[in-house]
């Protein structure tokens, strides 16, 4: 593997930051959509009860979805750092 | 001592050079075929585009849509296409979770197929909106009673999922075009996440692979069950329905197996596959599709024979609509494509050959087009109240929206098909380096203990 390859540089490591971070906008975004609607149900009192489901169940997803992704970068991240230092390279 | 400590990073892709070099043809030597083909499938869309402009400029007027028949073209191919999304994350999320070795060189070409489909998809009920701009109401006063934005949340679900599972698995073979320069640089070296396939990566990405693979299933089956409520939760004939969820998502299943081995034919001849996309995968996947022919027909007969016991009125109209009145030749068309031809070609080893099974897969992915037509259009056409019956036969504006919903499709599968592998390199580098050795461990679990030595 050709080791300057792997070497990533700033700015694309900020992109790759801005990128986990839209994901989050996305889902904390759709995530208040859902709940602003819920809302508005219950105070237009348009059975409130048939959009507790929804929200119940999208909600979470949606978070999963993103801290697994989270999850993926941060732990790449170590370990290429981890990995690095044993190397005496760099990010 | 720790993973890193023990400063054991795997080689990278064992595979020889040449199966890598096979493997990554048209991201490394696109040739023309790529320019050619992009040229003429984005005049294609773009056709479509210009004709469907008369509908922004005049409204739905321009389509074959009327009262009673307001759901034409539009519904029925965002019900297929949402189906045929189910090839993917659903069929390799189950073949991954049931440890299917066979399915190393599919799942990345299904997952791409689920990607692509969900976008084409979900975007038709804006086009049946007349006024897309009217979209943006769901946002201020969308009303989450309404099975309609169930669909939203549901596929805007699946879509994240999706993209989040195809992107995943996809982190080593980035890095892998990366590391031999493919270009362009900049996009490998953003999109690789610093992967240097370390065994604490390994560790990480498998975690994160197990964790999607069991929270798509369910997101799966909902989404299609979903729609299925857009229709059932009326009162329409024909439509209200408890069965509709399953019989939904049986179909979509059914649907998505034929257009990925479609897809897997298609693209094994392109690209000269025939060494990873081998007759074994086309013989178990052809397996599936029957039996899930079998399934469909079950479901359709379970359907219809309920609808023919009660003998309702209106529930009667619109079953002789079907069977021998406007709709006779889609209805028995679409059983001839989903089970005559299917169970004819699959069941008999002599037909079940490549083209055999694309002739049969080709025509489950008809019938499944025609089963959605069977079901939107005869049932509006003859609705419970007292309306006269109508008739729907759509209009240019819809075929082109059709032809370019096509064209997306295969435009998707050529940009994606010139920036990563279609078979996952990584993952066949882990069959062969591991999966026989772990078959053999669990196929040994499986059998009885050896007898303990009497004394």
């Amino acid at each position: 593997m050709a080791e300057s390859g792997t070497r990533t540089p700033g700015w694309i490591y900020a992109l790759q930051v801005a990128s986990v971070a839209v994901m989050w906008v996305f889902v904390l975004g759709i995530s208040g959509w859902i709940l602003h609607l819920n809302r508005l149900s219950q105070r237009l009192h348009d059975v409130p009860s048939a959009t507790v489901a929804i929200p119940i169940v999208a909600i979470p997803v949606f978070l999963t979805g993103a801290a697994v992704l989270t999850y993926v970068f941060v732990g790449l991240q170590r370990g290429a750092r981890a990995a690095g230092d044993e190397s005496g390279e760099a990010r | 001592m720790s993973d890193e400590a023990s400063h054991e990073t795997r080689p990278a892709h064992g595979l020889d050079a040449v199966d890598v070099s096979d493997l990554l043809r048209s991201v490394e030597r696109p040739g023309s075929g790529f320019r050619v083909a992009t040229t003429l499938l984005l005049l294609v869309l773009l056709g479509a585009w210009v004709i469907f402009g008369r509908q922004l400029l005049y409204g739905l007027g321009v389509t074959g849509l009327n009262q009673p028949v307001a759901w034409g073209f539009y519904i029925v191919n965002f019900v297929i296409f949402i189906g045929i999304s189910h090839a993917g994350t659903l069929i390799s999320a189950i073949l991954r979770l049931s440890n299917a070795e066979w399915r190393r060189p599919i799942t990345r070409m299904a997952e791409v197929i689920t990607v692509v489909v969900l976008g084409i998809g979900g975007f038709h009920p804006v086009l049946d909106l007349g006024r897309p701009d009217r979209m943006l109401n769901i946002f201020s006063a969308g009303r989450l009673q309404s099975p309609l934005l169930w669909d939203v949340s549901a596929i805007t679900a699946y879509f994240m999922a999706s993209t989040v599972y195809l992107y995943i698995p996809l982190i080593p073979d980035i890095a892998l075009l990366r590391d031999r320069g493919a270009r362009p640089q900049w996009l490998y070296k953003f999109m690789a996440w610093g992967w240097r396939d370390t065994p604490r990566q390994r560790k990480v990405l498998e975690r994160a692979v197990s964790i999607l693979m069991v929270l798509v299933i369910p997101i799966a089956v909902s989404v299609h069950t979903v729609i299925s409520y857009i229709f059932a939760m009326t009162l329409q004939p024909g439509w209200h329905s408890t069965i509709f969820g399953p019989y939904f998502v049986v179909g979509a299943i059914f649907s998505g197996i034929a257009a990925l081995m479609m897809v897997m034919i298609v693209l094994r001849k392109v690209f000269r596959l025939e060494r990873y996309l081998k007759q074994i995968h086309f013989d178990n996947l052809s397996k599936l599709l029957l039996i899930m022919s079998l399934f469909w027909f079950y479901f359709t007969f379970s359907e219809f024979l309920t609808a023919f016991f009660g003998n309702e009125p209106s529930e009667m109209r619109v079953f002789f609509y079907k069977f021998s009145g406007p709709y006779a030749p889609w209805f028995w068309g679409m059983v001839v494509c989903n089970f005559l031809i299917p169970v004819v070609v699959l069941s008999f080893r002599r037909l079940r050959t490549i083209s055999g099974i694309f002739i049969a897969s080709t025509a489950v992915v008809i019938g499944m087009w025609l089963e959605r037509l069977n079901i939107v259009v005869p049932s509006l056409a003859n609705p419970r109240l007292p309306y006269p019956s109508g008739f729907y036969v759509p209009s240019l504006v819809e075929w082109a929206m059709f032809v370019g919903g096509i064209a997306t499709f295969m435009l998707g599968f050529v940009l994606f098909a010139r920036f990563f592998p279609l078979i996952s390199v990584w993952e066949l580098q882990e069959g062969r380096e591991q999966a026989v050795r772990e078959t053999m461990e669990r196929v040994e679990s499986y059998l009885p203990d050896p007898r303990p030595r009497e004394s």
